[in-house]
């Protein structure tokens, strides 16, 4: 996809252009085999979950007539021109279109919730649960599925999973309606009550993932402060809690835990640089770039990175945040996104509106296409062990529903999912069908629900009717 | 009907000396003087009696309020005025709004305004009785530093001036506030930044002679002009950055600087260079003193990459810097002055468009500076921070262990804000011998230093329960309430005034148990109010309540606004924060900042504002125009409550209602597209204003009834465009700005807006003390809060509303001095979340 727009970054301009640019931190990224080969045997799934906020033109009416966001096929033979993925073509083998589900527990249930869709929509995209109208402490929502995976599966890397995210979360005013903000802010949670935050500068995710330092002794050496502070920061907190009430004691207890966690990364990072693999790494990126497109890119690096060195296996990506009025001048539409959101459904806004989402899914073959190119430790590629999925929690924004939401998936999964499918839902399927199928996917063989869902959706057949939990995936 | 609540809250006064002297732990005397709604006394009547108030909303109000119709989701069928009390959360919802003048709704029947008042006031002082013989201050879980908080606690510990946003997540906001105690949540995230932080500030602190050499780059973004000289910049210079950058050690630094480009990697500004012969140099300084002068070719660009640089970045040869802190400048030499005869107007968003490049508006603007270093390491030089931490230097081995004692005494008697123990210097000790054996002295410091900054006595602010406290009797039973310790006073004090830890002499006071009498709180606070460092008041208090971050969020449309950039955003949020700062050190009315005919302003700010003889970058005192009173004339709260290509009447009128009043509109229902989103600026060939446009919205019955109470708060302010800048025709159809405020008060334009507010300056003032009590306190203020709220509002009218009164009346109230043990309810909300 080439858009012509004047105020188009230099860089994609020279890509169209067939000019090469030295791109310090891209270039030096792209690890070489020997450096950052996965260790271990076995398949591991990658699993990174994509949020984009305020729906999507697809699922208007108009959208959904014009195939906006949806191809008009179900099935293999699907045409992906007219709709907002079609950037995504080249990888079609790869792609698993989820159309027509419904994300039911964004609703509101009861009368005090009703307008507040954008401040609660966030939690519920991979939780799938209806969080509690609170601005307390007592915030409630679900576990997330990427969390689920990371605490079953994440526990062999140093990091079990990582939130990344675009836009700045902490708008004055941008969360209301009775809703506490963290709603708004996260799309991931640790459990029912413990959402995580979400980190925007990629300096930050680099030094996170890596260490900080300029050499691995200096890194070393950090981290062996770091385990003696730890582990006297245990006795200290621990004291300091005989002095205190049972509420403060017991949020004491809890950052007791995360002490434990730190200090278990810290023991990862050192087993595993104790088996000698040279760790060669990427000039640090240099905080927040201002275009969108390029932050989008470099948190993209940074998690192909994390993978093919295998420091996590688990990403939750926010890409917008709700309500947000940011323009994307890169989409060849200068309209704000949620102003153009609000598109009164009339076609020429909502065709406006799908030059924004085509320009978000457009960002993503970038992503993919350096999946592909890592090769993973069973002799594949990344792409063909990943899990990404990428989608809204809001269905037509104009009017704030949840209904026919926008979701695909890329990547296998390791084989479990096959790609270049387009299912269409029966009308009405929770979009949690799909998401308990790609737990199933992901190894969680005995789940028996997930959120609101009524069935496991069968992601390797275009049926129009999801099947029965009992015969899995 | 004041003179009512205070006869009975005499009454109440003389029984809780009673109740209160019951409980023998508490202080009785200190008591009842810091409580001010004990302080009332006046004979009065009584006020409507219990079937008058059913009779009133059974008639007016359970038409709407009905089991079934719940309007606003709330049921008054079950309204008992004898149960007042118990259900004091309905009725200060009652109160609310009938204070407000909001209900019954402005066409529905209504009982005169009298009656109406006398309900409320009745409502009020039930449960203002009640609330003097029960005071409940309420509770919290203890409060973590945020990230404002950690970089100013530094600042005071160590001289130093640190990113802290490189390190810590983002905090949760709530109510607006980001110290709200109970959305201050862990996790690994949080924790790692600790730790790394405390790892790097504890390096650039002490100096680092083993650093290697490491890269820092400091962004200039590109909605700001660089056609004038930056703050902190030498004068004769233009654009570019400064800013003063922490040095590990005494070394030599490469300065890096990158440049914005055309589209295709040229150099932007290269035409005019060419076109008009002009040469362009950049300064690099350090302290103000150049070190490099670097050349501009016209012929720098992008796609030039030789020997691996890129052809749009020069470097200094390396520069021999010393460690601490020192600021670094790179801008443009000014070549051209006077006044401008240009092709295109100069616009102050020079880089709107790349693509335009003619005539002295498009020189070259920088893009970026990276400090890369040290190499050839000679040492490191005494700094602000070290002369802090140094306090004394061993001159052999067997002074080394006495001297770090001493250091690491007062470091962590002043990080642990005057609560150090025996145990706190022993595990410093510690770290100071561990960092000994792999190092020097030095190091042993640094390793100690790194301890204290991520110990929780620093990070987290405990207050000890109510059964335990060292020294002090407190109250063991379970439902009393208790007091603070004199040091966790000093604490709240610090952090509601400083946003910081207490300075030695707060310490000192808290110690000598100076705070316990009014007296000498008072003393305490005003000197805190006189500091510097109350400057927090307006930067962290006051632009959160104002929303003031929320001005970087929003982008004027380059092609309409061409006048607004970065440079001006910036000036307008310090406008605020100088006004709103001079409002509270000149101990003025808290109403001031809706009447003030003066403001600050710099030259770009006077310019946009249309106020002459104003030159240079610093802020000063001016008289503003007529219509601008206040900060609804301030273009910082004007711009943030606009969309990028019109302004918005809506978002205004919901910031008055949100902010001001603290009565936020209702969601609209979802099903209608944002009211102002959906008619065109044209219709049938005719141009609309924005008022046309929303009044042509209004007609539709569903949003006219929010709307009507919206809208014309916010079209009062429609002379005031998009950037704050005042202006007469919208979309070239004149202003129009007559509106009515939901009472029916007639406001046309700015001051009659001004003077409709004024009509309802309780609620005004019930707002600020409400958000001053969450931001002090560090909790949300609930309906139990409002006794309080309504008692420091009572006693600050009497002083003409000064800041210092609503201050003093938070910190001598009970929220702030007292604990209300914790329910069951907060344990298992808390277990909950530690699982």
């Amino acid at each position: 996809m080439f858009i012509t727009n004047k105020q188009l970054s230099r860089r994609t301009v020279l890509k169209g252009m067939g000019v090469t640019v030295a791109l310090p931190f891209l270039e030096a990224m792209t690890p070489a085999r020997s450096a950052f080969g996965a260790v271990g045997t076995g398949k591991k799934i990658r699993v990174v979950a994509i949020e984009m906020v305020h729906g999507s033109a697809g699922s208007t009416a108009f959208g959904i007539k014009k195939n906006m966001w949806a191809p008009a096929a179900a099935g293999r033979e699907f045409d992906l021109a007219s709709t907002s993925l079609v950037s995504l073509q080249p990888y079609r083998e790869y792609v698993t279109v989820v159309s027509n589900t419904d994300v039911r527990n964004a609703e509101a249930f009861t009368a005090p919730e009703i307008g507040g869709d954008h401040f609660r929509s966030s939690a519920v995209f991979l939780t799938q649960m209806h969080p509690k109208q609170t601005q307390g402490s007592d915030v409630r929502a679900g576990t997330s599925i990427d969390q689920m995976y990371a605490q079953k599966f994440g526990q062999d890397t140093a990091i079990p999973s990582m939130q990344l995210c675009i836009e700045n979360v902490d708008a004055a005013g941008g969360c209301s309606y009775g809703y506490s903000c963290t709603y708004t802010d996260s799309i991931s949670w640790a459990a029912p009550d413990k959402p995580l935050p979400m980190i925007r500068d990629p300096r930050v995710v680099f030094d996170q993932l890596f260490g900080v330092g300029a050499t691995p002794q200096e890194r070393a050496e950090r981290r062996t402060e770091d385990r003696s502070i730890l582990d006297w920061l245990g006795t200290a907190t621990a004291r300091m809690q005989k002095n205190l009430g049972a509420a403060d004691r017991a949020r004491l207890t809890d950052y007791l835990e995360e002490i434990r966690e730190i200090e278990r990364r810290i023991q990862k990072v050192e087993a595993r640089n104790s088996s000698g693999e040279p760790r060669e790494l990427p000039e640090a990126p240099i905080g927040v770039p201002d275009s969108f497109s390029e932050h989008v890119k470099i948190m993209f690096d940074l998690q192909a990175l994390a993978f093919a060195s295998d420091v996590t296996r688990v990403f939750a990506f926010k890409l917008g945040r709700d309500a947000s009025n940011r323009v994307y001048p890169e989409s060849g539409f200068n309209g704000a996104f949620h102003s153009s959101s609000h598109h009164g459904e009339r076609e020429e806004r909502i065709a406006d509106f799908k030059k924004i989402n085509d320009y978000h899914v457009s960002l993503v073959p970038y992503f993919l296409e350096k999946l592909k190119n890592t090769p993973d430790a069973d002799g594949s590629n990344l792409l063909e062990n990943s899990l990404v999925l990428y989608g809204s929690p809001m269905g037509d924004s104009n009017v704030h529903n949840h209904k026919r939401c926008p979701l695909f998936i890329a990547g296998h999964a390791g084989g479990r999912i096959k790609g270049g499918l387009h299912i269409h839902a029966a009308d009405g399927t929770p979009m949690a069908n799909s998401m308990l199928a790609m737990a199933h996917a992901l190894g969680f063989d005995d789940m028996q629900s997930f959120g609101d869902s009524t069935a496991a959706m069968d992601l390797n057949s275009a049926a129009a009717t999801p099947v029965a939990t009992d015969s899995k995936a | 009907m004041r003179i009512l609540v205070s006869a009975a809250v005499a009454a109440a006064t003389m029984s809780l000396g009673l109740t209160a002297q019951q409980t023998p732990t508490q202080k009785k005397p200190a008591l009842a003087q810091s409580h001010p709604v004990a302080q009332r006394a006046t004979p009065a009547p009584t006020g409507l009696s219990d079937d008058a108030q059913n009779q009133l909303v059974k008639t007016y109000c359970v038409g709407c309020h009905s089991e079934k119709g719940r309007a606003g989701g709330l049921s008054l069928a079950s309204f008992d005025a004898s149960k007042v009390v118990e259900h004091a959360d309905v009725s200060e919802k009652m109160i609310r709004k009938l204070r407000a003048g909001m209900m019954p709704p402005p066409q529905a029947r209504r009982p005169d305004a009298d009656t109406i008042k006398a309900f409320y006031e009745t409502l009020e002082n039930k449960i203002d009785v009640s609330a003097a013989l029960n005071p409940n201050p309420g509770w919290r879980p203890f409060q973590r530093l945020n990230r404002a908080e950690y970089q100013r606690a530094l600042k005071d510990l160590l001289g130093l001036d640190v990113d802290v946003t490189a390190y810590l997540p983002p905090d949760t906001v709530s109510t607006g506030f980001d110290n709200v105690a109970d959305e201050q949540n862990f996790s690994p995230a949080l924790l790692e930044g600790y730790l790394r932080a405390a790892s790097q500030i504890s390096r650039l602190a002490i100096g680092d002679r083993n650093a290697s050499p490491t890269s820092a780059t400091f962004k200039i973004g590109r909605f700001g002009s660089q056609m004038r000289q930056i703050e902190g910049a030498p004068v004769g210079t233009r654009g570019g950055i400064s800013v003063v950058h922490v040095f590990p050690a005494d070394g030599d630094y490469v300065i890096k600087t990158s440049f914005h480009y055309e589209p295709l990697g040229g150099l932007f500004g290269r035409y005019s260079m060419l076109t008009m012969d002009i040469s362009e140099q950049l300064e690099v300084s350090i302290n103000g003193e150049r070190v490099a002068l670097l050349e501009i070719k016209p012929s720098m660009s992008e796609t030039d990459q030789q020997n691996g640089t890129n052809g749009l970045e020069l470097k200094t040869p390396p520069i021999h810097i010393k460690a601490g802190p020192q600021r670094v400048t790179a801008a443009f030499i000014q070549k051209l002055e006077g006044p401008v005869d240009d092709l295109v107007a100069p616009l102050e968003n020079t880089l709107a468009d790349v693509d335009v490049q003619f005539g002295i508006t498009a020189l070259p603007h920088m893009r970026d500076m990276t400090i890369l270093g040290p190499s050839h390491v000679t040492g490191v030089s005494e700094t602000v921070s070290r002369q802090k931490i140094f306090t004394c230097r061993p001159t052999n081995d067997r002074e080394e262990e006495t001297c770090a004692k001493s250091i690491l005494t007062r470091l962590t008697n002043q990080a642990y804000r005057g609560e150090a123990t025996a145990d706190d210097l022993q595990d410093a000790m510690e770290f100071y011998q561990k960092g000994r054996k792999t190092g020097d002295f030095e190091n042993g410091v640094r390793m100690a230093l790194q301890s204290i900054l991520v110990s929780p006595r620093f990070l987290f602010r405990m207050e000890s329960g109510p059964s335990t406290g060292s020294g002090q009797a407190r109250v063991a039973n379970a439902s009393a309430t208790y007091k603070v310790s004199d040091q966790e006073l000093a604490s709240r004090l610090s952090f509601f005034l400083w946003a910081s830890a207490p300075d030695a002499e707060l310490i000192k006071a808290a110690t000598s148990g100076a705070l316990r009498t009014p007296a000498g709180l008072e003393k305490q606070v005003k000197r805190m109010i006189a500091d510097p460092r109350s400057d927090a008041l307006s930067t962290r208090f006051a632009s959160q309540w104002f929303r003031l971050q929320d001005l970087d969020k929003i982008h004027p449309d380059v092609l309409l606004y061409p006048q607004y950039d970065d440079r001006l955003a910036e000036a307008m949020q310090k406008e605020t924060e100088l006004f709103i700062d001079s409002l509270v050190r000149d101990d003025k009315s808290v109403l001031e900042m809706l009447t003030a005919d003066y403001s600050f302003v710099n030259e770009r700010l006077a310019k946009h504002y249309g106020i002459p003889n104003v030159t240079g970058a610093e802020f000063r005192k001016v008289q503003m125009p007529p219509y601008r009173r206040g900060i609804l004339g301030q273009g910082s709260i004007l711009t943030l409550t606009s969309v990028a290509d019109r302004t918005s009447p809506v978002l205004r009128g919901k910031w008055v209602l949100e902010v001001l009043f603290g009565t936020p509109p209702p969601p609209p229902p979802p099903d209608v597209p944002t009211l102002d989103e959906s008619t065109k600026s044209e219709q049938g060939g005719l141009r609309l204003s924005t008022r046309q446009r929303m009044e042509e919205h209004r007609k539709n019955m569903p949003c006219a009834s929010c709307h009507r109470v919206i809208d014309p708060l916010g079209l009062a302010l429609d002379n005031f465009d998009v950037t704050g800048a005042w202006r007469i025709k919208d979309n070239e159809v004149p202003v129009d700005v007559v509106g009515q405020l939901y009472d029916g008060t007639k406001m046309d334009g700015p001051l009659g807006l001004q003077a409709a507010l004024l009509k309802h300056q309780d609620m005004i003032l019930r707002s600020f003390t409400e958000n001053l009590m969450t931001y002090a306190l560090g909790r949300r203020v609930e309906y139990s809060d409002m006794p309080t709220v309504r008692s420091i509002i009572h006693d600050a009218s009497k002083h003409d509303n000064h800041w210092s009164s609503y201050i003093l009346g938070i910190v001598n109230s009970p929220a702030f001095r007292m604990m209300k043990p914790e329910t069951t309810k907060d344990v298992v909300a808390a277990d909950d979340r530690s699982r």
